[in-house]
């Protein structure tokens, strides 16, 4: 009976209000893709999830604090074969949704000579932040995050690189080999 | 995990005698302590173990390794929240006429190197401790190589600044080249 | 070649740590995967006593652990990199 009541909680779970604060319709970049990965965790998915991370474990510990309180964190990551197959015309849907009032730009860095691109937006509700949505674009990848709620975006920022391999290519033949 | 080793010929025990140097070292000129040194180093190379199984060469380890021991060393700077304090009174001043590799002034050189912030403290460790290009450092920091080299050149100024205040400079050593 | 690249090189070159370390990190390592065999071992027979609801739950939340920290790994590389600008800037 306790293993059927736990199986039809987890089974109710997808069905709960998912507060995304913006739609994260990418249609036609992903059809554009070679790669698609899509994250979607309403916060009584990041609770559950909570549970089951390592407080003994520094980075596991660091992903428990950061995620503590939030109310949803969605992702959209596409990688692409050549540069070229996408265009900004393909994140307007994105974008226009951002122009909004209640979303405001807090940051952007453009490299003009990587191609690269990166913006964070902060959604405010009175004189409170209540969602932060990243853009994040390179010629071969697109990143798009809504995280729903109030995050450390200094402590999410030194995550990067953190879990597994970071990323760091072999060297090229005739590098020099330690 | 032996799989892994046997695969990519990326024995743990290897990887960890031949780039212990470099791993220690980069904590080492970073945070001016040994003991949290070792420590850092430890951390990083328990944390190849666990993921040993995703290095694809020896060349492949050693450029992760690398990249984080940098970011361990960035995060246990920023642990510690303050720069070290050069207190240079506490250190014999090579004399003003110093011969080339006179450990004081090597030992100079290291506390001021301490007192950059972050950022280029990290730049001058890779580029002078692991000869790494402009371009390699830009990847292994995730920033512009155009950020990097002014780092290193404001941090080359500022360093033979505070050596000309001491008296030492390239004249009073006599050096040529 | 510039004097004070020269003394730096030699400044920064690298060191060998303290001795013994590699006999420590290994240790550690291996006490690693014997404490992960041991707690395997301890979670397996918890599973089996739990019955099979348990162990669907704890794939359950591992699967949901693995989404979250990707997730997070996704939405910080962008961050990491806007702080890494900023900071070049500003330093």
């Amino acid at each position: 009976m306790k293993s059927l009541f736990v199986f039809v909680c987890l089974a109710a779970l997808p069905v709960l209000a998912a507060p995304q604060q913006f739609q994260l319709n990418l249609d036609s970049v992903a059809a554009k893709a070679s790669e698609h990965v899509e994250v979607s965790l309403n916060a009584s998915t990041l609770q559950f999830a909570a549970r089951f991370l390592d407080a003994n474990n520094p980075d596991e510990a660091k992903v428990k604090k950061l995620i503590a309180g939030l109310e949803g964190i969605y992702v959209r990551h596409f990688t692409f074969k050549s540069t070229g197959a996408w265009s900004q015309a393909d994140l307007e849907p994105v974008r226009a949704q951002l122009r909004g009032p209640e979303w405001s730009k807090i940051v952007g860095v453009v490299s003009s000579e990587e191609g690269e691109n990166a913006e964070i937006w902060l959604r405010t509700s009175g004189n409170k932040s209540i969602g932060v949505a990243i853009v994040s674009t390179e010629p071969k990848e697109i990143t798009v995050v809504n995280i729903a709620g109030t995050i450390d975006l200094e402590a999410l920022a030194e995550l990067g690189g953190h879990f597994g391999v970071p990323k760091v290519k072999p060297p090229e033949k005739g590098h020099k080999e330690e | 995990m032996l799989t892994a080793a046997v695969e990519t010929g990326c024995d743990f025990g290897t990887l960890v005698q031949r780039h212990q140097a470099m791993v220690f070292s980069i904590a080492l000129h970073f945070l001016r302590d040994r003991a949290t040194a070792e420590e850092v180093a430890q951390e990083v190379f328990l944390s190849l173990h666990r993921n040993l199984h995703r290095v694809e060469t020896p060349a492949h380890a050693a450029a992760w390794l690398r990249k984080v021991a940098v970011q361990r060393s960035i995060d246990e700077g920023r642990r510690r929240s303050r720069r070290p304090q050069v207190a240079l009174e506490d250190v014999g001043e090579p004399a003003a006429r110093v011969a080339p590799g006179d450990p004081l002034l090597s030992e100079l050189l290291r506390k001021l190197v301490a007192t950059l912030p972050e950022a280029p403290r990290m730049v001058m460790v890779l580029r002078y401790q692991e000869d790494l290009e402009p371009a390699e450092i830009a990847a292994t920091l995730e920033m512009p190589v155009a950020t990097v080299k002014s780092h290193l050149q404001r941090s080359l100024a500022v360093l033979r600044g505070k050596l000309a205040r001491r008296g030492i400079g390239e004249r009073e050593t006599g050096w040529t080249g | 070649m510039d004097w004070l690249e020269d003394e730096l090189r030699r400044a920064l070159a690298r060191q060998e740590p303290p001795e013994g370390f590699a006999e420590r990190v290994l240790a550690r390592s291996v006490r690693g995967a014997s404490d992960a065999r041991r707690w395997l071992a301890v979670a397996a027979m918890v599973v089996v006593a739990a019955g099979a609801g348990g162990a669907w739950r704890q794939h359950q939340g591992n699967e949901a652990k693995q989404e979250v920290i990707l997730a997070l790994k996704l939405a910080s590389a962008p961050v990491h990199r806007i702080q890494s600008e900023v900071r070049g800037i500003t330093q």
